[in-house]
């Protein structure tokens, strides 16, 4: 019986992993997008993104069948909750890493995403969505707490986008609607940042039991 | 096995007391009847003597609780009774007892009562007048007996069974306690019971071969591991949930993970997407070969599965590590191009000379001029060919060449004797300083490196510059330094600059000369004597080439 519930519990494991790679790439290429508009891969984020929904559908169905069936108490119990709670997590990246794209597609002014930090934000985000799955792979708690503090470093990123911005906009107002583009796009790292930072929190709920957060405060 | 045995010697002493029990009653009951029997008669004779001593008066004087006694007249009227009213009482002439009585002398007989609970035994006997004298005594049967002792009994039963249970559960545990000893390590040193000597014997025989099982097993898995610890090639066995059955560390190394405990997916050592789809192709039973990315080194990935019963149970892995025989592909590719655009060259050129030459498009007075290219050409391209020729056989190993003590300062002297007129060109000053260090080695091959140094030292010098060779011995190594003030190299340069046809400048190699093999060649050259080099340099301030070379 108990085995029967471990090999599931590796079975979930196994999904969370793939859901976690799809959003890696998902982040991926819309940054290589952003950074290559004539890039015809576009459309590739777009399956990707199905592919995180479906997953999503499917890792909830398998989370509700362990909790139906097994009943399971303690940290198995944690493991499955913070599994519900992570997929939607990773949902959202998917979701916004959709969105980077679809704007991205429409971005023709490339040369303004050089000028500003946009670039080192979508290395940060990357980083930050990597090292979340990381921790959760590897059942890290330490890689789990350098995730969430690595968020203030997207945070503070965003910052500096939003004080570059306007000064720029009123030299080259013509391209206004880029920026207004950019400053979404921005926005959208960084919240991949804290859903990222969220997942990170998740594995250190699923390890320890409870948030760091509530410990701090 | 206690249970068993406290069960049965329980059963038994049960069983053997109920019998006893049962037995004994019956015996006891049938001596009593007769002891009954007896005492009647004896207390009938005591009473006729009386009787007839006394007459009826001496049965007067009999108490109520003694013995029922009947006197009976010769017609069977009760003459007297000690326990009922004679007056009252039938013609006991019929009774059986009576009957016998007056006709033998004595009777006896046995009456059961209407309860059936007990029965009366009577005893008659004729006095000499013709009266009888009647005794008789109540005896209970044995239901009725039981029942009468019933609260003894049941208390001694209590009290007898309760002994059993103790006596038996100490037997049995007495038993099987030596049983439990049992030393299962060393089955033959027990001696206990001769009964379990032939077990003890098989378990020790069992035990030997399991013993030698396990170790077998043991070395084979050791085995194993040790070959698979020792391949540089990637190994992974996988089932079919994906979860590693077994792996070595250049799995680990290739994928970029770590020790992991437990039975853990395959994703979580790498979970890049040609990885997945590999891993989920071959679980469907595809054999897989494929090239992959591993943190930056290119990787080709084997992957057969494992099938039992038409199903896939599982997949092995094999990663091997392709980046240097992917670098080696590429840097031949380079090499016969670079050769072939080389030699073509310098054809060109010979062809398209000799060409006009032929036409006769070229005055007479011109041709020793147009000559004079296409020699100049032909120089050229025998030259790389010997360059070729060179690095090729460097590259075999194929030189024979023995062994003498060089004196480096001489060599050096020697060559830059050679380079002199070629140094006035460019006003360059040639320096040489150090002791005459002697050194074991191939002076052939020593020559062509050295001179390729200062060669290379020269043609990207500036003008009036100054090239320096300074030999010493450092640390029981004779080391050559070649410095020069050149252009320099750059820092990603220096990693190519000892490539075949590899140029810094590529727009100038034309004026500056050369076949772009000199550093190659120096390269390949101290590498065959066991030599090392290294280049530090700064740009636009010149270049050391530092040659180091074993005693």
């Amino acid at each position: 019986m108990r085995k029967r519930f471990d090999q599931q519990l590796e079975e979930l494991n196994v999904e969370l992993i793939k859901m976690g790679s799809l959003c890696e790439r998902a982040i991926r290429r819309a940054v290589e997008l952003l950074q290559n508009p004539e890039d015809t891969r576009v459309s590739d984020v777009d399956r990707i993104e199905e592919e995180v929904n479906h997953k999503e559908r499917e890792i909830e169905t398998l989370c509700m069948k362990l909790l139906l069936q097994q009943q399971p108490v303690a940290k198995d119990l944690r493991e499955i909750s913070s599994a519900l709670k992570m997929i939607s997590d990773m949902e959202r990246i998917g979701d916004q890493a959709q969105d980077i794209a679809d704007m991205a597609r429409f971005m023709q002014v490339k040369e303004i995403a050089h000028k500003i930090h946009i670039g080192e934000m979508a290395e940060a985000t990357i980083k930050m969505v990597t090292e979340s799955i990381n921790s959760f792979v590897k059942k890290d708690l330490k890689a789990a707490a350098a995730v969430v503090k690595y968020d203030d470093v997207v945070d503070d990123l965003f910052l500096k986008i939003k004080t570059e911005l306007p000064a720029m906009m009123e030299k080259d107002s013509k391209n206004a609607e880029y920026y207004i583009d950019l400053i979404m796009i921005a926005k959208y790292f960084e919240r991949i940042g804290d859903h990222a930072e969220n997942i990170a929190q998740w594995v250190e709920y699923s390890i320890t039991g409870s948030h760091q957060e509530l410990r701090q405060e | 096995m206690t249970k068993r045995i406290f069960k049965s010697i329980f059963a038994v002493s049960l069983i053997v007391l109920a019998t006893c029990t049962g037995v004994t009653l019956g015996i006891l009951y049938h001596y009593f009847g007769n002891q009954l029997q007896k005492e009647l008669k004896t207390e009938a004779a005591y009473l006729a003597i009386a009787v007839e001593r006394d007459g009826i008066d001496a049965l007067e004087a009999l108490p109520a609780q003694a013995e029922r006694v009947t006197y009976i007249d010769e017609d069977g009227t009760v003459l007297f009774d000690n326990v009922a009213d004679s007056e009252s009482m039938e013609n006991h002439a019929q009774r059986e007892e009576i009957e016998e009585a007056q006709k033998t002398g004595s009777g006896t007989a046995v009456r059961n009562s209407d309860t059936l609970s007990r029965k009366t035994l009577y005893y008659a006997m004729k006095l000499k007048d013709g009266t009888v004298l009647r005794v008789s005594s109540v005896q209970y049967n044995l239901p009725a007996l039981l029942r009468g002792m019933i609260q003894p009994l049941l208390i001694m039963l209590v009290a007898v069974t309760a002994l059993a249970a103790w006596i038996a559960s100490r037997v049995s545990r007495h038993i099987v306690d030596p049983v439990n000893a049992l030393d299962l390590e060393h089955p033959e040193e027990n001696q206990i019971y001769d009964e379990i000597a032939p077990l003890l014997t098989k378990i020790n025989r069992q035990q030997k071969s399991l013993k030698h099982e396990i170790a077998e097993a043991k070395r084979q898995q050791e085995e194993f591991s040790i070959i698979t610890e020792n391949m540089e090639e990637g190994f992974l066995v996988i089932d079919a949930h994906t979860e590693v059955l077994s792996y070595n560390s250049s799995a680990l190394r290739l994928l970029g993970a770590e020790a992991q405990t437990g039975r853990r997916s395959v994703l979580t050592l790498n979970r890049s997407e040609g990885f997945q789809n590999l891993i989920e192709r071959v679980l469907e039973g595809k054999h897989m070969v494929t090239n992959l990315e591993f943190q930056g080194r290119s990787c080709q990935v084997a992957a057969n599965p494992v099938w039992k019963e038409k199903k896939v149970t599982g997949a092995v892995i094999v990663i091997l590590d392709v980046t240097e025989r992917m670098k080696g592909e590429q840097m031949r590719r380079e090499f016969t191009a670079n050769v072939s655009h080389e030699l073509k060259t310098p054809l060109t050129s010979i062809s398209g000379f000799a060409e006009i030459i032929n036409d006769g498009f070229v005055k007479p007075e011109d041709t020793k001029k147009f000559a004079g290219r296409i020699f100049k050409e032909a120089q050229r391209l025998i030259t790389l060919v010997n360059d070729v020729i060179k690095i090729s056989q460097l590259d075999e190993g194929k030189f024979f060449c023995e062994k003498e003590d060089v004196d480096l300062y001489e060599a050096a002297r020697e060559i830059l004797k050679r380079l002199e007129e070629r140094a006035a060109e460019k006003n360059i000053h040639l320096y040489l300083y150090g002791p005459h260090v002697k050194v074991n080695t191939v002076k052939v091959i020593l020559e062509e490196v050295l001179y390729n140094l200062c060669d290379n030292g020269l043609k990207y010098n500036k003008q009036s510059g100054s090239l320096t060779v300074n030999i010493s011995e450092v640390e029981g190594n004779a080391q050559i330094v070649v410095e020069d003030t050149g252009i320099g190299i750059s820092e990603e340069d220096k990693m190519r600059i000892f490539e075949r046809f590899y140029r810094v400048d590529k727009s100038h190699s034309k004026a500056i000369g050369g076949t772009g093999l000199g550093l190659s060649i120096v390269k390949h050259g101290s590498m065959f004597l066991g030599a090392d080099v290294k280049v530090e340099s700064t740009l636009g301030e010149g270049s050391r080439f530092i040659l180091t070379i074993p005693e």
